[in-house]
C-alpha cells in the first residue's frame, strides 16, 4: 500500500484528485460569493459601506483566504499539468516550476495583503 | 446515381524522392454517393498508381483506413464525400511518422497497446463451458469493447502530439476494458501500468478522442472511470 501511495503521488494521481476537490470547493465558494455580494443586499444596489461592513465581519477574511488559496492551487496546478505535456527536459521543468511557484507566492502575498487591508480599513 | 466533379487535395510523401510532404490536387469525376475510400481507389486505379493508403474490409471493422479529411479523423470506407462538398483535402493521421503518402507508422501505437496486456488474464479455475456474465457486468465494459484500433483517437489527442511516451486514449481504453471485465484477474497490474505520469494522468479530458472515434465510443468517460479506479485502488 505504501509503495502504491508513493507511486500515486509521483504519477499525477494526487494532483488529479486535488484538482477535482479544489474545483468543488471553488464552485461552492463562488456560489457563496455571488449570493452574498449580489443577492443578499439590503438596498436596491450594492453599496460601498455594505461591502466594507461585510468585509469586516469575522468570517469574511477566512472565506476570502480559502478562496485565494483554492483558486491559486487550482489555476497553477492546471497550468503545470498542461506544461508537463510539453516539457521533457529536467532543466526546463525546473525553470517553469520555479516560475509558477514564484507567480503563485507573489499572488498569494498580494491577495493576502488585500484581504487584510479590507478587514482593517476604517469605515467612514 | 449521378457523376460529380470533385477536387481533392492529398498530402503526398514519397520517401525515395520527397524531402518533405507536399499537397497534390486531383480533379476527378466520381459517383455522387461515393465514400472517401472510393475516391482514393478511383485516383489509385485510374489516375496515379503510386498513391499509397491502407484499406481492407470496406465495412468499418478493420480500422485500416483511418485518415484526416478536412482536419477531421475519419474512416475513409464509411465516410461519404457529400459531408465535405466538392473540394476537400486528405492527410495522414497526425502524430505518427509518415511512411508513404497516407500510410503512417503505427508500430508505436501497437507497442503502447501491448504494454497494458490487451488480453484476458484468468487466474481462477476455468469454467466447464463459457464464462457467465450478468447484464450488469457486461454493462460495465459496455461499448469499450467496440474499439477497432484504428488509432483515430490517439491521433486526435493533443496530449499525444508533444509526448510520444504517453500511452494514448486507445491503449488506456483497452486497459479500462480489461480492468472492468468481471472475468479478468489482472486489474491490479494494469492499474499500476496506467498509474504513471505518461499513463492515464496525461489525459486532460479534452474530448477530441470521443469526437474522432468512428465507433462513437465515450472514451473520455471511460478514462475518467479508470482514473477514479486508480485513485480508489492506491490511496
Amino acid at each position: 500500500m505504501e509503495k502504491n501511495f508513493k507511486q500515486t503521488s509521483r504519477s499525477g494521481a494526487v494532483a488529479w484528485l486535488l484538482q477535482r476537490i479544489s474545483a468543488v470547493i471553488l464552485f461552492i465558494l463562488l456560489l457563496f460569493h455571488f449570493i452574498t455580494y449580489h443577492f443578499l443586499t439590503r438596498t436596491h444596489a450594492v453599496e460601498y459601506r455594505q461591502v466594507l461592513e461585510r468585509a469586516q465581519s469575522w468570517w469574511f477574511p477566512l472565506l476570502q483566504f480559502a478562496f485565494l488559496i483554492t483558486a491559486l492551487y487550482h489555476g497553477l496546478n492546471g497550468v503545470w499539468s498542461v506544461l508537463e505535456d510539453y516539457l521533457s527536459s529536467r532543466g526546463w521543468r525546473l525553470a517553469w516550476f520555479s516560475l509558477l511557484l514564484t507567480v503563485g507566492l507573489a499572488l498569494l502575498f498580494v491577495g493576502t495583503l488585500t484581504i487584510i487591508k479590507l478587514y482593517t480599513l476604517k469605515v467612514a | 446515381m449521378a457523376k460529380i466533379d470533385i477536387h481533392v487535395n492529398i498530402l503526398r510523401y514519397q520517401p525515395d524522392s520527397d524531402e518533405k510532404p507536399h499537397w497534390q490536387e486531383f480533379a476527378i469525376s466520381v459517383d455522387d454517393d461515393s465514400t472517401i475510400l472510393d475516391v482514393l481507389n478511383e485516383i489509385h486505379w485510374k489516375h496515379d498508381g503510386t498513391l499509397a493508403y491502407r484499406r481492407s474490409c470496406r465495412s468499418s471493422i478493420c480500422g485500416s483506413c483511418a485518415m484526416k479529411v478536412n482536419g477531421r479523423n475519419v474512416l475513409a470506407c464509411e465516410t461519404p464525400i457529400h459531408r465535405f462538398g466538392r473540394k476537400f483535402k486528405i492527410e495522414p493521421l497526425s502524430g505518427f511518422q509518415i511512411i508513404k503518402d497516407l500510410v503512417v507508422d503505427l508500430d508505436p501505437f501497437f507497442e503502447k497497446l501491448k504494454r497494458i496486456k490487451p488480453f484476458l488474464i484468468v487466474d481462477k479455475p476455468l469454467p466447464d463451458k463459457e464464462f457467465v456474465q450478468t447484464p450488469e457486468q457486461l454493462e460495465q465494459i459496455g461499448e469499450s469493447t467496440l474499439c477497432i484500433l484504428c488509432a483515430a483517437c490517439s491521433a486526435a489527442c493533443p496530449s499525444s502530439w508533444p509526448n510520444s511516451e504517453y500511452l494514448g486514449p486507445a491503449a488506456l481504453l483497452k486497459a479500462y476494458r480489461f480492468v472492468f471485465d468481471s472475468r479478468d484477474d489482472c486489474a491490479d497490474d494494469r492499474l499500476e501500468i496506467v498509474n504513471d505520469k505518461n499513463g492515464v494522468w496525461r489525459c486532460h479530458t479534452i474530448f477530441n478522442c470521443m469526437e474522432a472515434c468512428p465507433k462513437k465510443i465515450k472514451i473520455t468517460e471511460y478514462l475518467s472511470r479508470l482514473k477514479l479506479k486508480v485513485v480508489e485502488n492506491s490511496l
